[in-house]
């Protein structure tokens, strides 16, 4: 039996799933209204929500795509026991979680969210090449011109901001220096383009593409400011050797087995940017006939 | 040196006179010349000083003027040294996880049966099309849709009789209420209740024609599609029935309604069940290059084929018809587009579809 941790409407989980049906393996999804009780049974461990019902030992493997499984927390009037309780309860969800994680797995609820910054030190460590990057609260040091920032978050969009229902912080270059100080900010140093390749990631193996945006000043930057009327053209691309191996290794420090890789090829250099563990990746899949979503259901 | 390196999503069909090149991320095609073809396939040996030189000082005005064209449509680019060989081809598998993609109804009403909707959950259909001779109340179509929510099924398209019911409000009910269905196409209609510019949820259409299960199966320059997903499945499989299904209006079970072979009754069978017949997949592998004048015509890869109506003229050595659809008037050689229904070689065929 697989599990699948994710989210109501999840269009990745329903891709995935359509195939799972048609290679006729089971699977039990879990979004994010469960919650979950542990129970035991015959010397079981079973754990229960209102939707689903299932024995720890019953699952084989386990996706981790979003959200997470949450349990029900159970206090209690005396403040003695309900100390201890909540110990034991807390112990008692470790060890159902690392069970489910000791399993085979596509990503774990444990480590898919990556700091961005340790990501970028560890990929310096590996030996790939990384945009020099700093934190800063002012703009003094900033080379303006050749000096991009960018969220160190992994949700990119600010709801209910000002006017807008949804914005989205894109990777912008500093064209001019701020007067004030501000919040600590993430800069990195600007690469001079060929093109960006982005690759989905599934336990050592890369689907890579290559998105050449470098020639439309909307995509320039950020190619994920969509040219709706003139589309980027994204197209099969495989890495050098060298690259993926260093890259995989990257992963294997970061213990997660699968998600989407950027890269930025300027000249002989393959500049790596980032992971990302829960973004969309179906688009450009599809668009280079990778059918990742398979991918992910023959290896669950 | 420098090196024209082609885009894997261009795929070039070469016809007999001319080529047909096909943008299969920008979703279009465009005709242009067999000595444009040759061009490009002197780019993929040679360096582009070299293809130079294989022509005359006026020839290479012409050859660097095809060059600067594919440039600017962004058919590929240029490298130095050599070609940049980390650029893979595209993969041409087609890969599909439903059993059957599609659904061709022809109905007398909207109501589906309990077992019809269990069938198209177990089979994976993602796509309906039900021709309807009747004239519909809005409570069908919105049952229609209520029986498909929370289902595989992604789209609903429907083709029904016009009734002065059919009015604004109608429309309107029915965009507050659909989800699934995305086109609605009433026909025998004299004077559309509303205007072309209004815009709702389903593309919508008035007829004034009178649309019969017969009309479908036209191959015409506009039913055209260059979409990455159709041309994949063309290269691999019949266009026009791979993963389909049809049942027609007494619930047969067909490959597509207008076809004669029957896989059983929806009455006395499920579809799961139908598709097992060993014949029912026959025609699902018989691609453009299997049929004849098509496997020469340069549109055969964005064409949607036609196998209930043929000029019916050969067929191979499984029996299968391997004659060019009947509704088409184009002719490769000459590249003239006439109109199939006059065309005197094909009035016996016309006459055994009773077409006339």
């Amino acid at each position: 039996m697989i599990l699948i941790i994710s989210r109501k409407q999840e269009t990745t989980t329903n891709e995935v799933i359509k195939w799972l049906l048609a290679l006729v393996k089971k699977f039990i999804r879990v979004d994010e209204d469960e919650e979950f009780e542990i129970r035991a049974k015959e010397k079981r461990i079973y754990i229960e929500s209102h939707r689903n019902c299932f024995y720890i030992d019953d699952i084989s493997s386990v996706w981790y795509r979003r959200g997470g499984i949450r349990f029900k927390k159970i206090q209690y009037d005396n403040p003695a026991v309900d100390v201890h309780m909540q110990e034991h309860q807390h112990w008692l969800q470790d060890y159902v979680i690392k069970k489910l994680e000791s399993k085979k797995h596509v990503n774990k609820q444990s480590t898919s969210a990556v700091n961005k910054l340790m990501v970028l030190e560890q990929a310096k460590k590996v030996g790939l090449d990384v945009p020099e990057f700093y934190l800063a609260e002012d703009t003094a040091e900033v080379v303006l011109d050749k000096t991009i920032t960018k969220p160190l978050t992994g949700n990119i969009t600010i709801n209910n901001y000002q006017d807008y229902a949804e914005s989205i912080m894109y990777t912008n270059i500093v064209e001019h220096k701020e007067k004030d100080s501000f919040f600590i900010t993430f800069f990195q140093e600007k690469i001079e383009k060929d093109f960006e390749i982005r690759s989905f990631y599934l336990n050592g193996d890369f689907y890579s593409t290559a998105i050449m945006s470098q020639n439309d000043e909307q995509t320039k930057t950020d190619f994920r400011k969509y040219n709706l009327q003139k589309p980027n053209r994204n197209v099969r691309y495989r890495l050098p050797a060298k690259i993926e191996k260093k890259t995989h290794q990257l992963m294997l420090l970061l213990d997660v087995n699968c998600g989407s890789i950027d890269f930025i090829k300027s000249g002989d250099k393959f500049y790596f940017l980032e992971v990302n563990t829960v973004g969309q990746f179906l688009g450009v899949s599809a668009m280079c006939n990778y059918t990742a979503e398979k991918a992910i259901a023959e290896y669950l | 040196m420098k090196y024209f390196n082609l885009f894997s999503d261009i795929l070039i069909t070469k016809g007999i006179n001319r080529i047909l090149i096909s943008d299969l991320q920008r979703n279009n095609s465009e005709l242009q010349s067999l000595e444009l073809y040759n061009i490009i396939e002197e780019f993929k040996s040679h360096a582009i000083e070299e293809v130079l030189t294989f022509y005359d000082e006026e020839s290479q005005e012409i050859v660097q003027e095809y060059l600067n064209f594919l440039l600017e449509k962004e058919y590929g680019f240029i490298t130095e040294k050599d070609w940049d060989k980390n650029f893979a081809p595209l993969a041409p598998e087609f890969r599909e996880a439903s059993k059957i993609s599609n659904i061709f109804m022809e109905r007398a009403d909207l109501l589906l049966s309990p077992q019809l909707l269990q069938s198209i959950a177990n089979l994976g259909i993602k796509h309906l099309v039900i021709y309807c001779d009747a004239a519909l109340p809005l409570t069908s179509f919105v049952d229609l849709e209520s029986s498909f929510s929370n289902s595989c099924v992604e789209s609903i398209e429907i083709f029904s009789h016009y009734h002065p019911e059919v009015d604004q409000d109608f429309i309107k009910a029915l965009h507050e209420k659909s989800a699934r269905i995305y086109s609605l196409i009433f026909y025998n209609c004299e004077n559309p209740p509303v205007e072309p510019s209004d815009i709702f949820k389903f593309n919508l259409v008035f007829s004034d024609q009178s649309l019969r299960l017969n009309s479908c199966g036209k191959v015409d320059f506009k039913y055209f599609d260059t979409n990455l997903m159709k041309v994949l499945e063309a290269l691999n499989h019949n266009s026009c029935l791979n993963k389909k299904i049809g049942i027609d209006k007494d619930g047969n079970i067909k490959n597509c309604p207008a076809m004669p072979q029957r896989f059983g009754n929806i009455n006395d069978i499920a579809l799961e069940d139908a598709i097992k017949h060993e014949e029912f997949k026959a025609y699902w592998n018989l691609t453009k290059n299997d049929i004849l004048v098509c496997r020469d015509c340069e549109f055969r890869n964005v064409c949607t084929d036609c196998r209930a109506f043929t000029e019916r003229t050969h067929t191979n050595q499984s029996g299968l018809d391997i004659s060019k659809p009947l509704k088409c008037g184009y002719d490769p050689s000459t590249n003239v587009w006439e109109d199939w229904s006059t065309n005197p070689l094909k009035q016996k065929a016309i006459e055994y579809y009773g077409l006339k």
